[in-house]
């Protein structure tokens, strides 16, 4: 639902600059348009191929699954395993908070918990090639790693803290 | 032909290996398989206006907006405050990241700074419409600290990110 709230928001928003820009220089919005649905053809398939994968991951791995892996690891082994195994994770988050909650009430630590949620949305492994290709290989790389090992010093300061 | 039959293939090496993966599971599990593959078409069709937004969006920026005014918006000249601005546009964004990285390559091409690109991706971990339900199953204290955390890393990573990035 609040993906095709946002959906709309940026369709109006878009539609309205076109629209507004339209008087002033009508060659330039073609050239614009022209690009836009270039990219907009190569973007669908590359997305879609990830949801593809994304729909597959959910039926094949099963939540509790996930869970009971997480659950036999403590200490900094454990952040740094919910570190990795967020990172396969992918999808929306609120499939994530589900597990956490499994994990909590099954006596895991606050850290690999942690780990395992922060990796979710900071870390997809499934989109790196994505990234690699729009952004360049020092960012993603750069980026991917400093998540990488920041999630394992974040999940510790959760540790303290709570 | 075969010349672009061959970049075709370079092109999209990664999406023809998952659609040898998504065929081979069709045949060894077709039901859960048949399954993942729905919910991925009705993934794509929620997510369709967005993409073409930000489809259209970046072939706007692209072609229309003139590289001075992103420069004095998110350039270098823009200093904190462009960071504040990415930081904050990422936090209240919702949907996929990677859905808006062809808009983001685009702002960087017209003069925006690597660190608020990286820093909007970074607050992007933080999903504002969830908070709620995260904090019905996790606690108020916990989902709080925990995206507190992520804003500000947000912050701190796209400095570290543009350090390397522009590093000769």
């Amino acid at each position: 639902m609040q993906n095709l709230i946002m959906g709309l928001v940026l369709f109006v928003f878009t539609l309205s600059l076109y629209l507004f820009y339209f008087r002033k220089d009508k060659s330039k919005l073609s050239k614009a348009f022209k690009k836009s649905i270039k990219m907009f053809i190569q973007n669908s398939i590359r997305i879609f191929a990830i949801f593809v994968i994304i729909g597959l991951l959910e039926k094949f791995l099963s939540k509790e699954a996930v869970g009971n892996f997480l659950l036999k690891f403590s200490g900094l082994k454990g952040i740094i395993l919910g570190d990795l195994v967020g990172a396969i994770m992918m999808g929306p988050i609120a499939s994530g908070y589900p597990i956490a909650k499994y994990l909590f009430e099954h006596g895991a630590e606050v850290g690999v918990v942690s780990a395992f949620l922060l990796s979710w949305v900071m870390i997809g492994t499934i989109s790196i090639p994505l990234e690699y290709k729009d952004l360049g290989k020092r960012f993603t790389i750069t980026r991917n790693l400093l998540a990488f090992f920041s999630i394992i010093v974040l999940a510790l300061i959760m540790e303290v803290l709570l | 032909m075969k010349d672009k039959i061959l970049s075709f293939l370079k092109e999209y090496t990664l999406e023809i290996i998952i659609s040898l993966i998504a065929v081979t599971l069709l045949i060894l599990n077709p039901q859960k398989a048949y399954l993942g593959i729905k919910n991925a078409f009705f993934t794509y069709l929620n997510l369709l206006l967005v993409m073409d937004s930000v489809a259209f969006l970046a072939g706007f920026i692209s072609e229309v907006i003139p590289k001075e005014m992103i420069k004095r918006i998110l350039g270098k000249e823009s200093g904190i405050k462009g960071i504040l601005i990415g930081a904050i546009l990422g936090t209240l964004m919702v949907g996929p990241a990677y859905a808006f990285y062809p808009f983001f390559k685009e702002m960087i091409s017209k003069g925006a700074r690597v660190s608020v690109i990286a820093t909007t991706i970074g607050a992007w971990a933080i999903k504002v419409p969830w908070i709620p339900f995260a904090i019905a199953l996790l606690g108020l204290k916990y989902v709080l600290l925990l995206n507190f955390l992520v804003f500000i890393y947000a912050i701190i990573s796209g400095l570290i990110v543009e350090y390397f990035v522009n590093l000769k």
